[in-house]
């Protein structure tokens, strides 16, 4: 456990330092842009995993956190002129007490119910932000970002950084919880969890946890995407592909460790972005639906699973 | 010595030689490199039906193509499709620029999804011409931004100015507002009350309401009990219908004389063929309809070429609201590059302030944030429709223009009641 806990951080120091010096090796923009949409995905499925992986609970709802992160960054920095750390900080702490809000509300409910729970999120919150003038409204809010520092060369290679950071920290996150006490005992929760309950984990408590963290590293995911797209509305910011997107990459990937979102998040939204810019979006929407079909039919466990499988196999 | 000398020279002569071929070509290729002009379409998403636009970008190229090119290049047109989602936008500009190196661009359809793109042309100074962005260059204030579409001054408030000009003629006092809640008709509630507002009028009724509305009766009730004698509409397609239909089963006081004003909807072939006799007497917005004072040979020969290609792709075979626009747009640019030489950003933008420019649409003069200089919207009187036949729209007299008063065909037809019914 130890040489994996060192082989990660080590992982995690190249990506960050690697996350620094490209922009100054790649010189043409487009695909920082193109990255930062596939690292805002990472975090997205990575922070929808730890509810709805660990634990089991399906939630539906990731685009209402999402869009949460969004207004708030927007609101603080446009209004307040917050930098932008504190931004993301503020909005994953507006994320963990939605969560739990959220959690506290919904979570005696079990199953479909739950997760019905969770599409009303997004609908509630999106017609809020319809009617608050100060967020713009129906037409939406312009942000235009800070300008980028020294180590930096132009805005979106530092949203890309900014990006790479947030997704590498929920990454770490996700880790943690998967191995620690919170790991096991969602793993509980999901296995049976009256058994659970009966064996004296702390259920409520800890999916309370789990909808705490979910909740703040989903709207950390959006608290960027202002300073990405200069311009926010509500139509896109609690749009519901995010919610689909959220469950599709873990499922692909697999949504027992930490990689299954990650694998699928880097699959799925490399191939979504290579399709925007290449063959037409029917086709782009028509593979994430074969392709979902395709791991839920054969590859269950995902992507991850298929590795550790093969690993297995190979070993004795 | 001498020798050496002449193997100098040799050598020079033979470096110049190799390389002659290498700078002359590169220069004749530049030369002979295309123009290419990129665009984000929706051709997927909720404002999928605005992707008949398409067929008028790619008119215009085979038009200027068949002409010869711009400056002896030939045009080439680079689309994506943004499926309606402004969240691609940005990276799909950046492809548009840094990769596939586009000279002029074209932005995606409405303020929404423009809007995430103004910053990035602002930043890199580059040249674009807009697509139906209501306002959609009122806070970046970039110079070398031009509309294609007719919104005209200060449009966030006043594109639908030409409903209160007619309504304040007619000497109404009272008015009611209703709304959907998104983008477009928001902002035209907002701007309506304002000029009503400015006329003095008072505001009877203001009301938004969600979306997916379906049944109107209470907010017809609601309008009707308000008295007022004119109601401004700000709705989208499928809420249009409804209200419509709403009308038709409840009634309308006598007493209102003006009835629409921002109904989207009725522009478009699917609606006025299956609502039919049903929206006589409505007064709406519009870019474009076949009155005598709008058609040209240009736009006829326009809409000749249009219609037999929206029929073979199945999307609106009127196409009246959008797709001229789309090829004014093209026009917009050739009369900038062919009239600075160039496709230099700071020059054809300096090009298209200085001068106004014959297009499909009318003659077309800037301001300095690229709006037209005069508001160009029309208000028309739907009347005189008989059954369900698309075809009798492609006629004078069933749209009849009431502002701006320079394009008029006809006086209103009032009171609402009347005008429907007759």
């Amino acid at each position: 456990m130890r040489k994996n806990s060192i082989l990660f951080l080590a992982g995690i120091v190249i990506i960050l330092a690697l996350g620094f010096l490209l922009p100054w090796t790649i010189r043409n923009p487009f695909y920082f842009f193109v990255g930062y949409v596939v690292l805002q995905y990472v975090t997205i499925a990575t922070g929808w995993n730890i509810l709805g992986g660990y634990a089991g609970y399906i939630n539906f709802g990731a685009a209402g956190f999402f869009g949460a992160g969004v207004y708030l960054a927007a609101f603080l920095y446009t209004t307040l002129g917050l930098p932008l750390p504190l931004c993301i900080l503020s909005a994953a702490v507006l994320g963990a007490i939605l969560g739990v809000l959220m959690g506290y509300l919904t979570l005696r409910i079990q199953g479909v119910y739950f997760a019905i729970a969770t599409l009303g999120l997004v609908i509630v919150l999106e017609t809020i932000v319809h009617n608050i003038s100060a967020l713009g409204g129906a037409s939406g809010m312009a942000v235009y970002g800070p300008r980028p520092p020294g180590w930096s060369p132009g805005p979106s290679q530092y949203n890309f950084t900014v990006m790479l950071m947030i997704a590498v920290a929920s990454v770490a996150l996700a880790r943690f919880v998967e191995i620690s006490w919170i790991g096991r005992g969602l793993r509980a929760v999901r296995a049976s969890e009256d058994a659970a309950e009966c064996s004296g984990v702390p259920t409520l408590r800890l999916k309370l946890l789990a909808c705490a963290l979910s909740g703040a590293v989903l709207a950390a995911a959006g608290s960027p995407y202002p300073f990405y797209t200069s311009y926010v509305e509500p139509v896109t910011a609690f749009s519901l592909i995010i919610g689909l997107n959220a469950i599709a990459m873990p499922l692909i990937g697999g949504t027992k460790s930490w990689a299954g979102p990650v694998l699928g998040a880097l699959l799925l939204a490399s191939v979504q972005q290579i399709a925007t810019v290449t063959i037409s979006s029917e086709l782009n929407i028509l593979f994430v639906g074969l392709v979902l079909i395709a791991f839920v039919a054969f590859a269950p466990g995902g992507l991850a699973d298929l590795f550790s499988r093969k690993q297995g196999r190979a070993k004795p | 010595m001498k020798t050496r000398r002449e193997f100098h020279k040799l050598a020079v002569a033979t470096a110049a030689g190799l390389v002659a071929p290498a700078v002359l070509g590169s220069r004749a290729f530049a030369q002979d490199k295309p123009i290419r002009v990129g665009a984000s379409v929706s051709l997927t998403g909720p404002l999928a039906s605005t992707k008949n636009g398409l067929i008028g970008y790619e008119l215009w190229r085979d038009d200027v193509n068949a002409a010869g090119g711009l400056l002896g290049r030939k045009v080439e047109l680079v689309i994506y499709d943004d499926q309606s989602s402004a969240a691609n936008v940005p990276a799909i500009y950046s492809k548009l620029v840094d990769v596939d190196a586009c000279d002029v661009l074209f932005s995606p359809y409405g303020a929404n999804l423009s809007a995430p793109v103004m910053p990035f042309i602002k930043q890199r100074n580059l040249f674009m011409i807009g697509m139906f962005g209501l306002a959609g260059n009122d806070v970046a204030k970039h110079d070398k931004f031009f509309h294609s579409g007719p919104w005209g001054p200060n449009s966030g408030r006043d594109w639908a100015r030409g409903f209160f000009d007619l309504a304040k003629a007619q000497g109404v006092k009272k008015i009611a507002i209703i709304n959907a809640d998104l983008e477009f008709s928001k902002n035209a509630a907002k701007g309506g009350a304002e000029v009503a507002k400015e006329y003095g009028m008072e505001i009877v009724f203001n009301q938004s309401y969600p979306p997916n509305t379906t049944d109107f009766s209470a907010i017809i009730r609601n309008i009707n009990a308000g008295d007022p004698e004119a109601i401004f509409i700000a709705s989208y397609p499928a809420d249009s219908t409804a209200i419509i239909r709403g009308v038709k089963e409840i009634g309308i006081s006598d007493k209102v004389k003006l009835f629409g004003g921002a109904m989207i909807g009725p522009q478009y072939g699917a609606l006025l063929s299956s609502l039919g006799p049903e929206l006589n007497g409505l007064v709406n917005s519009h870019t474009f309809v076949p009155e005598p004072t709008m058609q040209t040979p240009a736009i006829k020969g326009f809409f000749d070429r249009y219609t037999p290609i929206a029929v073979k792709q199945g999307v609106d075979p009127l196409g009246y609201y959008i797709p001229p626009f789309y090829y004014v747009a093209g026009q917009l640019a050739a009369a900038a590059i062919i009239g600075s030489k160039s496709v230099d950003p700071a020059k054809m933008a300096a090009f298209l302030h200085a001068n106004t420019v014959d297009t499909i649409a009318g003659k077309i003069a800037f301001n300095e944030i690229g709006d037209w200089k005069d508001r160009r919207v029309l208000m028309v009187q739907l009347r005189g429709i008989k059954g369900n036949d698309l075809e009798q729209f492609r006629n004078p007299g069933h749209q009849v223009i009431l502002d701006p008063p320079s394009l008029k065909t006809g006086e209103l037809a009032a009171p609402y009641n009347k005008a429907r019914t007759s």
